[in-house]
């Protein structure tokens, strides 16, 4: 067990010629040919079948769609282990080490693979590429609004791009965090092998991936013109694109929903010894806490989706206000939804803030129990707020003052956030490595955000400013300037971990700058928009606007230039980077005490943790976990505690 | 910067064997300790923090003016209103999360120190003393004005009057229509009277619109089988606009309507104007003085 030719890793095994059965097959080709024939057969049938009764085109476009989905899993492999299951046989253990990945190097980030690392590092990928494709949306909507009434994009085509736009940004920003990091990073925070359901885990990934097809299909089919929001019911009269649209979300809600339980539940039971709930990092309660409000809000959305198709495919008019049904329950269906889901958005990227306020302020979390009441009082107050949404609607004008209350006391538990990280930086060290520099500007950011976010809880000042664009301001201070800053903060500082690579600081920093600067100024403008009485998702405007506008466009190119940078730095560093030591920043969390690049299930000698991960300035920092590290002498081999040995951490464990 | 350096060192006292009561009554011994107040952090960060309340609070209250349109009701004065008090309570809040965080770029960066080595540990705080608590009471506190606040000022626009003007306004892709009911008039533009309460019932002939005269500082939307009622009292003469603020398909940007607010006798003669019966018009433009506090020296009628 102590000297590294012992060490037998996992991924060494030799494997059958048979192991993984029809895993072998399997990759993201046969998935892309199954998912299109699939998606084919579904047209040639329900076009035979449906098109000529009244409701045939949603008919045939959702089917379609729907084939297409399953499909596309059925060629990736998503079902295999269920049915062989159902067969009466189950996966061997040479399947399971197949499945994981064992022997196919870098070709198993594009197959049905069940490491959480290489989940975790398919979400990374799959979440920047998102990111493109709804920057590139967001740079052609501030593009078409430098003058009043250009002729760079016609309303019907900016309409469905600023559906898209805000539709992809709201995937991207939902497993920003918990794609990459809760999974790639969380089980290793906790000691854990793996999740607790690596197929689901697979799954989350691949059906997410099905997902975005028929997004970007609405573009060839007439074009989402009803917002990211769809209401009803405009969206139900919408072209053939909304039968897609809502295939995409009903397919999303499935992948966030398995990956909300397989968070929740591995946090609950693949705790390592002695990582009692007291004792585990800030980040993993955040993504717990994030996990389990997405699995309170999106099965909202899948119903409020799936009554959206049944309303155009077969005219059960749930909102159609004309035939019996309400565009309100629409609203309030969405928002039960929609509100949570800023914060299934927000809270693991404000783990992730603590997290790094923690390593670079060289102290513990301020006030680690507070927090992690804080985002409990947040999750728990955001399911009672969603009618603040619907101040402006005329629905349940009596309602108007509770929802006011719950929407004003979540500024409490959100007040707490702003408390831990000033605590944290409170006489800390502060040691300006970069993913400081993203810390920084979230407080900074968010600060704005969450003042702004006061102003719109009021019912009067909100029937001046909702719908307008101080409200896209205001989201996106909160959403791009709060949470995606976590994310990014979170890249800098766990990209070395996950790539094997430092990121490139100097051109990180550069990137940092005009991210920052390119914020400010584009949603300055936007406030400005929004004072002046500009309403949200208009092509064209009234001259009257035209400097506030053209400040906003201004600044996004500026932070266009920004996030392009940063992806130069994460490509470059990826390929050139220089190699990174197992624990760059000294930190005292779990995933850093074991090498890098990480092998397959992480901990070949199962941790026993002995106390929290921030004793900062209070006991000695951990060595690295056995037998990966050079043994110590005076140290056990086989279980070395984190945080320090049992004998000099008896007085300062709680 | 070799005070704070000091603070470090005290922090760090008592190190492992210090239980969570014990770092308790460190800080506040720290607190309370000899040295005068603005050679410690809290009041240095205090000389940061005044000046930036300061400047937010001036920004509070000079800022709105510059940039919202003219507002023509007395619910717009009252988003006027909140938008200032709202945020010159905002201003020291943000400023002393801006402030420390300033603080700690300039103070606590340990100098000369190679970047590529965490500098030394902090001290072991774990916010165990009564920050949490003292913070907690303060954002409640705030809160709650903000909620008195708000509750008083949207139970007092609910208040009816009896002389209300009552418009019905209709939304369709992509044009407002109002009409003004005791007489036959069907408008594109918005004529209100000035000084005379506005009850708006709204409705669509197709899906959802967002009534929205923005200087009049309410909106509702305005759905299919349904009327929603805002209620507004223009109290200043003016021009402005009435926007659609819910996207509502193709030519949402081109949804809108000239509004304006003018005396009785020009609101009389633009309802003759449209085809109302006189009588009819000089009823409708009618004002009686019974609001408080506005002025009633309305000519005509
Ligand atoms: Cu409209």
């Amino acid at each position: 067990m102590s000297t590294a030719t012992e060490i037998h890793y996992l991924e060494d095994t030799n494997l059958g010629p048979k192991a993984g059965g029809l895993y072998r097959r399997q990759n993201i080709f046969t998935g892309l040919a199954v998912g299109i024939i699939s998606g084919f057969i579904g047209w040639l049938v329900s076009h035979a079948l449906l098109q000529s009764s009244n409701w045939g085109t949603d008919m045939v476009v959702t089917v379609t769609m729907a084939s297409w989905v399953i499909g596309f899993n059925a060629g990736m492999g998503t079902f295999n282990a269920p049915f062989r299951w159902l067969r009466g046989k189950d996966q061997t253990h040479e399947d399971e080490l197949y499945a994981a990945g064992v022997s196919q190097g870098g070709w198993r980030y594009w197959k049905y693979c069940t490491d959480h690392k290489v989940v975790g590092t398919q979400y990374l990928v799959f979440v920047m590429a998102l990111f493109g494709v709804g920057g590139a949306l967001a740079m052609m909507i501030r593009t078409q609004l430098i003058t009043p009434h250009s002729t760079f994009l016609d309303p019907e085509t900016y309409n469905a791009i600023v559906t898209i736009h805000g539709m992809t940004m709201i995937i991207a920003t939902i497993i920003m965090v918990s794609g990459p990091f809760a999974n790639f990073i969380m089980p290793i925070m906790i000691g854990a092998k793996d999740m607790a359901f690596p197929r689901l885990n697979a799954m989350s990934f691949w059906v997410i991936f099905s997902a975005v097809p028929p997004l970007m299909a609405t573009f060839f089919l007439g074009g989402v013109d009803a917002g990211w929001t769809t209401y009803a019911p405009l969206s139900v009269q919408a072209p053939a694109a909304m039968d897609a649209f809502a295939i995409c979300i009903i397919t999303f809600v499935v992948s966030v929903t398995v990956a909300g339980i397989n968070t929740v539940v591995t946090i609950m039971t693949m705790r390592a010894k002695g990582m009692t709930m007291g004792r585990l990092p800030i980040f993993v309660w955040a993504s717990m806490v994030g996990g389990a409000l997405g699995l309170y809000a999106m099965p909202a959305f899948l119903l409020d989706m799936s009554m959206m198709i049944t309303d155009r495919a077969t005219g059960t008019s749930f909102f159609v206000n004309q035939v019996g049904g309400n565009g309100w329950l629409w609203e309030n269906v969405f928002w039960i939804m929609g509100h949570p889901e800023v914060y299934v958005i927000l809270i693991p990227g404000v783990g992730a803030i603590l997290e790094i306020c923690s390593t670079f302020a060289r102290k513990p979390v301020f006030a680690y129990k507070v927090a992690i009441a804080g985002f409990v009082g947040i999750a728990s107050l955001s399911i009672m707020v969603w009618a603040h949404h619907m101040f402006t609607t005329g629905w349940a004008p009596l309602l108007a003052g509770p929802f006011m209350v719950t929407t004003e006391l979540i500024s409490i538990p959100t007040g707490i956030i702003f408390l831990v990280i000033v605590g944290t930086l409170w006489k800390g060290s502060i040691w300006t490595r970069l993913p400081m520099y993203f810390a920084y500007l979230f407080l900074w950011n968010f600060i704005i955000g969450g003042v702004t976010g006061i102003y719109l809880s009021d019912v009067p000042a909100d029937q001046y400013f909702h719908g307008d664009m101080f409200v896209t301001a205001h989201f996106h201070y909160t959403l791009l300037g709060g949470a995606m800053i976590g994310a990014t903060a979170g890249v800098c500082y766990w990209f070395n971990k996950m790539t094997g690579r430092m990121l490139d600081e100097k051109i990180g920093k550069v990137a940092f700058w005009f991210i920052a600067i390119g914020i400010q100024v584009t949603y300055f403008g936007q406030f400005w928009e929004g004072f002046q009485g500009m309403p949200r998702r208009v092509a064209y405007y009234d001259p009257i606007f035209l400097h506030a506008n053209q400040m906003s466009t201004a600044g996004a190119y500026v932070l266009m230039l920004g996030w392009l940078i940063f992806l130069y730095a994460m490509i470059h560093s990826w390929r050139n980077g220089e190699i990174a030591p197992p624990n760059p920043w000294h930190a005292r969390t779990l995933e850093w005490l074991i090498p890098t690049p990480v092998p397959l299930e992480n901990f070949l000698v199962d941790p026993v943790v002995t106390e929290d991960p921030y004793g900062y300035g209070d006991t000695p920092p951990p060595g690295q976990l056995a037998p990966f590290a050079e043994p110590e002498p005076e140290r056990e081999p086989e279980l070395v505690p984190v945080g320090a040995d049992a004998s000099a951490s008896d007085g300062g464990s709680h | 910067m070799s005070s704070e350096t000091h603070d470090h060192d005290a922090g760090r006292v008592g190190g492992p064997e210090h239980d969570g009561l014990e770092h308790a009554g460190h800080e506040i011994d720290n607190y309370l300790s000899g040295k005068p107040f603005f050679s410690r952090a809290g009041g240095k960060i205090f000389i940061i923090w005044l000046p930036m309340t300061a400047v937010g609070v001036l920004i509070s209250l000079f800022l709105p003016h510059h940039i919202f349109p003219a507002l023509l009701s007395n619910q717009g004065t009252d988003v006027f209103e909140t938008m200032v008090f709202f945020s010159i309570l905002a201003a020291p809040v943000a400023a002393i999360v801006y402030a420390v965080g300033i603080y700690s770029l300039v103070a606590w960066r340990p100098k000369k120190h190679n970047m590529s080595e965490p500098p030394p540990d902090g001290a072991p705080q774990r916010g165990d003393g009564p920050l949490t608590t003292i913070w907690l009471v303060a954002s409640t506190a705030l809160v709650l004005v903000l909620l008195v606040w708000g509750i008083t000022v949207w139970s007092a626009q609910q208040v009816t009057h009896s002389n209300t003007l009552v418009v019905k306004v209709i939304g369709q892709q992509w044009a407002w229509d109002f009409q003004y009911p005791g007489t036959s008039v069907v408008s594109h533009d918005l004529m209100l009277p000035v000084n005379r309460p506005v009850e708006f019932q709204i409705t669509s002939e197709d899906i959802t619109h967002g009534f929205w005269p923005v200087n009049l500082g309410v909106q509702v939307d305005a759905n299919p089988n349904e009327v929603t009622i805002i209620r507004a009292t223009p109290d200043r003469m003016g021009k402005f606009t009435v926007r659609c603020s819910q996207l509502c398909g193709l030519y949402h940007a081109f949804m809108y309507s000239p509004g304006d607010v003018v005396s009785s006798q020009q609101f009389a003669n633009f309802l003759v104007a449209q085809g109302a019966k006189p009588a009819a018009a000089a009823r409708l433009a009618e004002t009686q003085p019974t609001i408080s506090g506005l002025s009633a020296t309305v000519a005509g009628s």
